[in-house]
């Protein structure tokens, strides 16, 4: 057996999955690129006033002054036909990508309680995704196609005759010259058809007529052209007019979340990344990545990555769309020492880890990295990754140092310093003034003499009376005030 | 009066610890219960007390070497407990040369421009939960900019720490946390031979008595302001 999956006025339904407020109102969609303005599709609403795709939208306003026309969006198609084709594979593996809104799938592998089960859930899965879907089944693809298209909402043909003899034979989309032939013969239906000699038939109407009897017949057989499993998880957006303020925004973007979250629990899988695009009235677009540090199928978290990013965000620009696209990745297996401690909730400390970085600036929280040189102020600050599990041989080096730990002075303070035989006596500095009663040094480095950006310096750790202890450091001529070691009130 | 002598008895004791136990029962929510102990390495603070209350502020008073050892005791900590803190730096002193590579991994290292971002920034890591230390450096601030900090902030740091198993550190230079349920003094001077000795030496010399909230005295009126 093979299943088609036909999601009726697919161009009109994938633009009106995110506008529920128009579902009652008469609806068309236009092409645009059309000279006349034709529109191609219309709901119920629209029929009921006499509008008839495909129509001029002028003849189509005249009929009825309440008709809202819409362009075809092929983003908002493409993420509708990726959802379809998506659902479409939990029933079979072997799908073909019919049409726009139809995909047949192989069901001959399955087995029939199997199939019988999973089709009414497929329409529930496309309902939850504000798409309406029709399945037939049937012996063949072309057979399958018509009962779709029959289908209210679910239509499985098991006696193919049965079924046939009843349609029109216009349901099968003859050739026009072939279907008015067919007429003036007094040939309506297709059980008409099919009592016709296919030899003679042939003979005299061609080829076409043939092929047509075949279908008639539901003996027409073909091979699918299988797609592989597309992964792709995107859903856009494009605004009526360009907004300014962020609710609208964060309404779609709510709802985007929810699809692509049912999606990807659907299968199986949990979101790694998220990529945000918010295309500008001036053509441009605004872009950012998220990497999720624990990926999760969790809406309203995903929500809450996205949001800490959007409050901080300034624009010169009004927004005239959205598009967001979810990476998806195996849900998060990863094995964790016995004893380490891991994020309590590594999604929401990402987010703090975000409003922080909006407070302190970029660059200035994070965690420590020391490059391999002596060369003081030599570290940098990147991106707290608490996720990775700890270094257990990392043990092994502590208890190494010597000395009191340093509380540098950014920047430090500019000194002025008596030498005496070669040591420093006295200190003249805005931070650290005073006789020096005891010190120890130089503790001389340099390094990459090999290069332009060579360095050294002279350092000196010194006792200042009745102030504490200090390191001052210097660098050709100049003396400075680097840090303390043990200073008192301040 | 003659109702509560009844109930709870007529020593002071044993009035005080029926009461508390009453509000415990009647109000579960506001009781402080100890969410567990962080043994932090420096002998006068594990004696006395077992390590860092987790779930309460402790302050720690001193010169500027007392907060740097006790910044890398905590790094010690991180990794032997297999856990992760966070060091908000007010005036961007921390040094992290010399500091153990993996503790440092574990340490998230907040770089905050003046006492109102600090406080900021502890808010948010202290309502996050996800640490379970937090020290929040205000050693190199003035004492001036530090009596800004209204009292209240501190109550609602120690209501939000209770709520979670994080342990928050202040460290300062003198007396200011009046919601820190531990007070650490360390009275250590250094002197320059103390730079050619072994930091865990240092650390174990280290000279600090523990004072419980009970046995605070009153902060100068200096240090104080109101909200």
């Amino acid at each position: 057996m093979y299943a088609v999956i036909f999601l009726p006025d697919f161009r009109l339904q994938s633009v009106l999955r995110w506008r529920e407020e128009l579902d009652s109102k008469p609806v068309g969609i236009v092409d645009e690129r059309s000279a006349k303005s034709l529109i191609l599709e219309c709901n119920g609403a629209a029929k009921a006033a006499g509008v008839e795709p495909p129509m001029p939208s002028p003849q189509g306003l005249a009929r009825c002054p309440t008709l809202t026309l819409l362009p075809a969006v092929r983003a908002e198609e493409r993420a509708a036909q990726a959802a379809l084709l998506e659902t479409a594979f939990s029933l079979s593996s072997e799908v073909e990508a019919t049409n726009d809104g139809c995909c047949t799938i192989d069901l001959r592998k399955a087995a029939r309680e199997t199939w019988e089960a999973a089709c009414p859930q497929v329409i529930e899965r496309l309902r939850a995704l504000h798409l309406r879907a029709k399945i037939g089944v049937a012996p063949n693809p072309d057979l399958a196609f018509i009962a779709a298209r029959r289908a209210e909402p679910l239509l499985v043909v098991n006696s193919p005759q049965a079924f046939l003899c009843q349609l029109a034979v216009a349901e099968i989309d003859p050739p026009a010259p072939l279907l008015a032939t067919l007429h003036d013969w007094g040939i309506h239906t297709l059980g008409q058809l099919t009592s016709l000699p296919r030899g003679e038939l042939a003979d005299r109407l061609g080829p076409e007529a043939d092929r047509l009897w075949q279908r008639a017949a539901g003996s027409a057989e073909r091979l699918l052209q299988l797609v592989r499993p597309v992964e792709e998880f995107v859903e856009a957006f494009d605004f009526e007019t360009e907004i300014e303020t962020v609710e609208p925004l964060y309404f779609v973007l709510k709802r985007f979340l929810e699809q692509l979250c049912a999606r990807l629990e659907a299968s199986h899988r949990v979101a790694a990344k998220l990529d945000l695009n918010l295309p500008l009235e001036d053509r441009t677009c605004h872009e950012r990545s998220f990497t999720i540090p624990s990926p999760t199928s969790d809406a309203e978290i995903l929500f809450r990555i996205i949001s800490a990013h959007l409050d901080g965000l300034q624009l010169t620009r009004r927004l005239t769309g959205v598009r967001l696209r979810m990476e998806p990745a195996r849900p998060d297996r990863q094995q964790y020492q016995l004893f380490d401690n891991p994020l309590r909730d590594p999604n929401r400390f990402n987010e703090t880890l975000a409003r922080i970085l909006a407070i302190v600036g970029p660059g200035n929280a994070g965690t420590v990295e020391i490059a391999d040189t002596h060369r003081a102020e030599s570290h940098r600050v990147v991106a707290a990754n608490f996720q990775k599990p700890g270094d257990v041989a990392a043990k092994r080096m502590r208890g190494l140092a010597t000395g009191l730990p340093l509380k540098r002075f950014r920047p430090p303070f500019p000194a002025q310093v008596r030498v005496v035989r070669h040591f420093p006596v006295q200190v003249f500095s805005e931070k650290a003034h005073g006789e020096i009663v005891d010190s120890l040094g130089p503790y001389r480095a340099s390094g990459s003499w090999w290069e332009k950006a060579q360095w050294g310096a002279e350092e000196w750790d010194v006792e200042i009376a009745d102030k504490g202890l200090f390191r001052i450091s210097r660098n050709g001529g100049e003396w400075l005030v680097e840090g303390a070691y043990d200073t008192g009130l301040h | 009066m003659s109702i509560v002598s009844v109930q709870f008895g007529n020593s002071t004791g044993g009035r005080l610890s029926h009461l508390r136990s009453l509000l415990a029962e009647k109000f579960p929510a506001t009781e402080i219960k100890p969410n567990g102990i962080l043994p932090t390495g420096l002998r006068a603070v594990d004696e006395s007390e077992g390590g860092l209350r987790q779930g309460a502020i402790t302050e720690l008073v001193g010169r500027s070497s007392s907060g740097a050892l006790f910044a890398e005791a905590v790094i010690s900590l991180l990794i032997n407990r297999q856990c992760h803190g966070a060091l908000i730096d007010t005036k961007h002193s921390f040094d992290p040369e010399g500091c153990e590579p993996e503790g440092l991994r574990r340490l998230l290292w907040v770089i905050c421009r003046d006492v109102r971002q600090a406080i900021k920034v502890a808010d948010l890591l202290l309502r996050d939960g996800n640490l379970p230390l937090v020290l929040l450096d205000f050693q190199a601030v003035r004492a001036k900019e530090l009596r800004g900090i209204p009292a209240s902030t501190w109550h609602r740091f120690q209501r939000m720490v209770e709520q979670s198993s994080t342990a928050l550190v202040v460290l300062s230079s003198q007396p200011m946390v009046e919601a820190a349920q531990v007070r650490i003094a360390v009275k250590s001077r250094w002197k320059l031979d103390a730079m050619l000795e072994r930091r865990s030496e240092l650390l174990a010399r280290l000279d600090a008595q523990s004072f419980t909230r009970r046995q605070f005295p009153a902060l100068p009126e200096t240090a104080r302001k109101t909200a």
